[in-house]
């Protein structure tokens, strides 16, 4: 017997072993979630991205940081890009903007102002979030800039202005949470490196859970004024199971104040 | 967009002192044998909703020193508040004469009510007399804004609402000209209580877990909160040091104080009708008050006020950078003008 064919053999052993031992191989089980009382996927908890998302949303090496005063601490880790199929599709003037975009991430970088995220960045924001889960409608609760947004499960609302988290209707598609973003105004950015949209934008979220402490996060943003096709994004949401974990209070405004205005502050001394 | 409360002051001083209509309320609703509370599917009394203070706007945080103990208006004194807030809303809206006001459409007015003021303890309704310690900081604080709040020589000259950072947890539900939506939303285990006014979302835990270490400090505080019997019971600590409460609108109001650290809260929020929750809040601080006091009053539901819409106040505040490099530019035009003068 080669060792080719014994490789092979014990191989396929291996595998029937693994068979042997899933229950779930063969007819897929559906995986262990918890449910509300009413059946629904119970999505209540505090969650966490721990992708690089937010410092580039496509595949990128490590970089320095704008700022080398900073050291290593500004630097940007490498990272693999949420990106389906890695590349944002800029129509080309779009792609000229985010150039400019990533060269003023310094201070131009709405997350730098303490702005309020926008969807879908506020998913995988470097801070904790918390759905709060009820009978009627749900609420998402931001570590960052006290941000919330209300996902309504009832009738659709109608977007009355533009703004910074837009106007979310949600609903169920078999065990997944589907909420429809219009009426965002496109002026938080999606990323550190200066990746955008414009007020065009229009997002559709997908959260399923897929067991007790993991929920596979998907979105697709569509822009006709700013990309060429509507691109969608994965990532994984990791349940915070520390004990006693809570969302603190991150009000960012005072960071950011002598960024924003320091220029017109009184110059006291010679 | 936002109008500024200094701008505003004195609008926002005759809103509270004049009322919309002669309906009158009772200062809390009790709750009507008819209605049953309702139970969220895991078994909480069911409290969510939105919850507007706005019906209090007529309610001045302290009442008037005339009627001491006395904490219902009569029939009368609510129809003058009527009559003379008839007036006032002729003035918003415009005159008929071609005059129309800045803010037309833009104010809330509330509702006509008996309740004398928004403070219920002490007995007559007037915000407990600050410690030695804190009239002394009251004083350097107000001396300061006095001062500075025409010229700031930085974002620190002006307060934290018009820096939009917070109103803090009893500012954030005070009745005011705008943004009184007070909003609950429940899940096994938690409540949130939004505030619309800068958009807070204090998640208050139910499971009696200890408060946040004490290194810990906020603006918005550490809460939790337990029912006893239908009645949400919320206590707070680990504050910052640096909350304004006092009258309406937050800021430099004569009757405010900024607490200290040692700030501590006990909400109560008590449905007693589909449409009403009577809130409660309960202040002690024993380094700024010398005694606890409370503010209570019914928020009530209205059929067109049930979602609170995004108030980014900071990413709309125009008024920072107008107020520091107008500061900035008189100084220049100053200087420039006693140059002038000394050639």
């Amino acid at each position: 017997m080669s060792a080719h064919l014994l490789r092979t053999l014990s191989s396929s052993f291996l595998i029937i072993l693994c068979l042997g031992h899933n229950p779930a191989s063969g007819q897929a089980a559906a995986p262990k979630i918890p449910r509300m009382a009413d059946r629904k996927p119970d999505l209540n908890g505090i969650w966490e991205s721990l992708s690089t998302a937010n410092w580039d949303l496509q595949d990128h090496s490590a970089y320095a940081g704008p700022m080398w005063e900073m050291g290593a601490i500004a630097a940007v880790p490498a990272g693999q890009g949420i990106v389906e199929g890695g590349l944002i599709p800029y129509l080309p003037a779009s792609a000229e903007k985010r150039k400019q975009n990533f060269a003023n991430r310094r201070s131009a970088d709405p997350e730098a102002k303490c702005y309020l995220p926008g969807i879908p960045r506020a998913a995988y924001l470097p801070y904790p979030f918390q759905i709060v889960q009820s009978n009627k409608d749900m609420l998402f609760i931001y570590q960052y800039a006290t941000a919330s947004r209300q996902v309504n499960m009832g009738k659709p609302r109608e977007v009355g202005a533009d703004s910074w988290m837009g106007m979310s209707n949600g609903h169920w598609e078999g065990d997944t949470l589907v909420v429809d973003v219009t009426g965002l105004n496109g002026k938080a950015w999606l990323d550190r490196a200066g990746d955008f949209s414009s007020d065009g934008l229009h997002v559709v979220e997908r959260y399923t859970l897929t067991d007790q402490d993991h929920v596979a996060y998907e979105a697709t943003l569509e822009d006709p004024k700013i990309f060429a096709r509507p691109w969608k994004i994965h990532l994984t949401l990791y349940r915070r199971v520390e004990k006693g974990f809570q969302l603190l209070e991150f009000k960012c405004i005072p960071f950011a104040e002598e960024l924003l205005y320091g220029e017109f502050r009184k110059k006291t001394g010679k | 967009m936002r109008y500024r409360h200094s701008l505003i002051g004195p609008i926002v001083f005759a809103a509270t002192v004049i009322t919309v209509s002669a309906q009158p309320v009772a200062k809390t609703a009790t709750a009507s044998k008819a209605w049953k509370q309702p139970m969220t599917s895991w078994g909480d009394p069911d409290l969510q909703g939105v919850w507007p203070s706005t019906s209090m706007l007529q309610t001045p945080m302290e009442r008037d020193p005339k009627l001491g103990t006395r904490a219902a208006l009569t029939d009368e004194e609510v129809a003058q508040k009527a009559a003379r807030d008839k007036q006032f809303h002729q003035l918003e809206t415009g005159n008929g004469k071609g005059f129309v006001p800045l803010a037309a459409g833009w104010f809330d007015y509330g509702q006509a009510n008996r309740q004398a003021s928004l403070v219920v303890d002490p007995p007559d309704g007037r915000i407990p007399t600050l410690t030695a310690e804190a009239q002394a900081r009251e004083a350097a604080r107000k001396k300061h804004w006095n001062e500075k709040k025409d010229s700031p020589d930085t974002w620190m000259d002006l307060t934290t609402w018009d820096r939009c950072i917070t109103l803090g947890p009893v500012g954030s539900v005070m009745p005011f000209a705008y943004n009184n939506g007070q909003q609950i939303v429940q899940g096994p285990g938690y409540v949130v209580f939004r505030n619309e006014m800068i958009h807070e979302a204090r998640v208050i835990p139910l499971d009696g877990r200890p408060h946040a270490s004490p290194e810990i400090r906020s603006w918005m505080g550490d809460s939790r909160g337990h029912w006893e019997g239908k009645t949400l019971v919320v206590d707070t600590t680990n504050f910052n040091g640096q909350v304004f409460i006092g009258s309406q609108g937050g800021g430099f109001g004569d009757s405010g104080a900024v607490a200290t650290d040692q700030l501590h809260l006990v909400e109560r929020f008590t449905r007693v009708a589909d449409n009403v929750i009577n809130y409660q809040v309960t202040i002690e601080d024993p380094q700024t008050w010398t005694k606890p006091w409370t503010i209570a009053m019914p928020l009530r539901r209205e059929a067109d006020y049930d979602y609170i819409y995004e108030y980014a106040c900071h990413e709309g505040n125009i008024f920072m950078h107008d107020a520091l490099a107008g500061a900035r530019a008189e100084e220049k035009k100053a200087a420039a003008a006693a140059q002038k003068g000394a050639n």
